[in-house]
């Protein structure tokens, strides 16, 4: 009875061990391909980006031709203005995440470590804040941020970034930061620190995981940010850097190759960030999904 | 030490800041865009107050309608569809060594880096009618008959834009699954595997029911960002052919910019709040209820 009772996990064990082999093997070929064929698009526009427009539309897949046109990139790069609207990007993200990460912080810290009246309704309009399409802001700001004369100004885009941030980033932070000891503010305290001191020096490196995070994922969102400098943005010097692209989708409609070339370089510095910095990103990401 | 927790100065000083971007920046046009959606206004011009007009002409809005209907496709795809595959694709990624885990990760989250711009230009570009690679693909496989200009068709118009917009937020979706399932406890597993649990087993009732928080934060998170797609749209089709690929931002700011229908755009923009708020609230009871009965 006792040989049975033990026999048959074992077979189970067995079966389990084997099964992992074969399921390993299915999911590494499977991945593998999708991998693949995740990456073929950007091939296939590296392709595209140096050729003769005229030589697009033959009937192979692939093809890289004999004579590269390297021109198509002179051409994308002055043309497309990407170095001003590149500048122009970094002008606006650089500011706005380090504001939407900042702000949330000291906002999660009063929500969730201070004591005081209107608590509970400041975070109900955390949480409802993040429900808001910033969608519904383009049309009521043509008003308001010409009030403020913030109508054609990054300043305007960059506030904007900033305020559909916060939620997110407060509720990620308040995550964090709820569980740290009170003994923490209390033993600083006592030895006469204040909270100039105790906020960023103390506080500040336990949550570094939700700094990377909400940075992370803050810098994602404010780079792709394409609808407010759209309406906004009506000066083409202060343009932001997808406008390259669209640049070459209108006016050049025949010059394909070039839009191509366009594609790549706007595509290449988050790339080349990504690569680096993708450790972080990705365990920023990750973090996210346990804690937001 | 009350005074330390207490100090309504650091407090006025940490929440202030924040509080007022958000304040001036999303309740303030949210209470201007409630006041002009009682007005006709073509943005320059007379302004006229017309009541509740522009919302009775709203609820007899097809073209609204389906644009409502093409976001809640939107979302059943992104959740029953996308998160289905991210979750069993994320699934098989644990089982993996972690080199090539990280390296595949570091590939399928390449999109989500990229600038919205590039992913529906490279998208439009793939499905073009003349030299798209998907189109030469089928013709290369002998399926000619089927090639066609997929963002121009009315048919097959709707699924490509969405095709576009999962294609972006994937990569997303992969690592917030593998992050959750990173957190089940392998003894747990191990546990239901001795118990004699088949694979199908051992997720639907020990792997999902463990991560139904990680669960319900993706289903939130994809019907907010569902609800705000627009860009994709605007940019691959700008709502065509006839409407077909319409959805409630984009139609908000057509009326608005295209059709100088300044208040109506805000009756649009207005209900799309109460829509937005609402089926967040709806979603977030659910999972409180199925998370009760667990």
């Amino acid at each position: 009875m006792n040989g049975m009772m033990e026999r048959k996990p074992m077979i189970a064990q067995k079966n389990y061990v084997h099964e992992m082999v074969t399921l390993r093997i299915f999911a590494t070929i499977l991945l593998v391909s999708i991998a693949i064929a995740q990456i073929f698009p950007f091939v296939w526009i590296f392709s595209y980006s140096i050729k003769k427009s005229g030589d697009l539309f033959g009937p192979e897949l692939l093809s890289f031709p004999g004579n590269p046109q390297w021109g198509n990139y002179y051409k994308a790069f002055f043309d497309g203005k990407i170095p001003l609207y590149l500048s122009n990007t970094l002008k606006i993200v650089i500011p706005s995440v380090a504001f939407a990460t900042i702000l949330p912080f000291m906002l999660a810290y009063a929500c969730t470590r201070m004591e005081w009246k209107l608590k509970k309704l400041v975070w109900l309009l955390v949480v409802v804040g993040m429900t808001i399409p910033i969608h519904t802001t383009l049309l009521p700001n043509f008003i308001w941020y010409r009030t403020f004369r913030l109508l054609d100004t990054h300043l305007g885009l960059i506030i904007s970034n900033v305020a559909f941030s916060m939620s997110f980033n407060t509720i990620v932070f308040s995550g964090l930061l709820a569980g740290i000891p009170r003994s923490m503010e209390e033993a600083a305290f006592i030895e006469g620190a204040g909270y100039s001191v105790i906020l960023p020096k103390i506080i500040a490196p336990m949550a570094t995981t939700g700094f990377v995070t909400v940075g992370v994922q803050t810098f994602l969102s404010h780079w792709n940010e394409f609808i407010m400098a759209n309406t906004f943005l009506s000066t083409e010097l202060k343009r932001t850097l997808p406008f390259s692209i669209i640049l070459f989708s209108g006016q050049y409609v025949s010059d394909y190759a070039v839009q191509f070339a366009c594609m790549t370089l706007v595509a290449l510095p988050p790339l080349v960030l990504y690569f680096i910095l993708s450790k972080w990103i990705l365990a920023g990401v990750t973090a996210g999904a346990i804690k937001g | 030490m009350n005074s330390l927790f207490n100090n309504k100065k650091v407090v006025a000083l940490l929440v202030l800041p924040g509080l007022c971007v958000m304040l001036f920046a999303i309740a303030a046009p949210l209470v201007i865009s409630v006041i002009f959606s009682f007005v006709k206004w073509a943005g320059f011009g007379k302004i006229r107050f017309i009541g509740f007009g522009n919302y009775a002409r709203l609820i007899k809005d097809e073209v609204f309608w389906r644009s409502l209907i093409n976001v809640l496709a939107l979302i059943l795809v992104t959740v029953f569809i996308q998160n289905v595959f991210a979750f069993f694709i994320a699934s098989m990624m644990t089982k993996l060594s972690g080199g090539l885990s990280r390296v595949l990760r570091t590939i399928y989250f390449i999109p989500a880096t990229l600038s919205l711009v590039v992913v529906t230009r490279l998208w439009v570009n793939i499905f073009h009618p003349d030299y798209g690679v998907l189109n030469k693909i089928l013709r290369l496989i002998g399926a000619g008959d089927a090639a066609k200009a997929w963002l121009g068709n009315p048919d097959t118009a709707l699924w490509a834009v969405i095709w576009i917009m999962i294609w972006q937020g994937f990569g997303w979706a992969l690592l917030f699954f593998y992050g959750g399932l990173m957190t089940v406890p392998k003894e747990l597993e191990e546990a239901a595997i001795v118990d004699g649990a088949n694979r199908g087993q051992l997720y639907m009732h020990v792997v999902l029911p463990y991560m139904m928080p990680v669960v319900q934060s993706i289903v939130i998170i994809d019907v907010i960002s569902s609800m705000k797609q627009m860009e994709m749209a605007y940019l691959s089709t700008e709502g065509g052919p006839g409407n077909t690929t319409q959805f409630i931002a984009l139609y908000l700011y057509q009326r608005a910019f295209k059709y100088s229908e300044y208040g109506y755009g805000n009756a649009i923009s207005v209900l799309f709040v109460i829509i937005a708020v609402g089926l967040t609230l709806v979603i977030q009871r659910m999972f409180r209820k199925s998370v009760d009965q667990i």
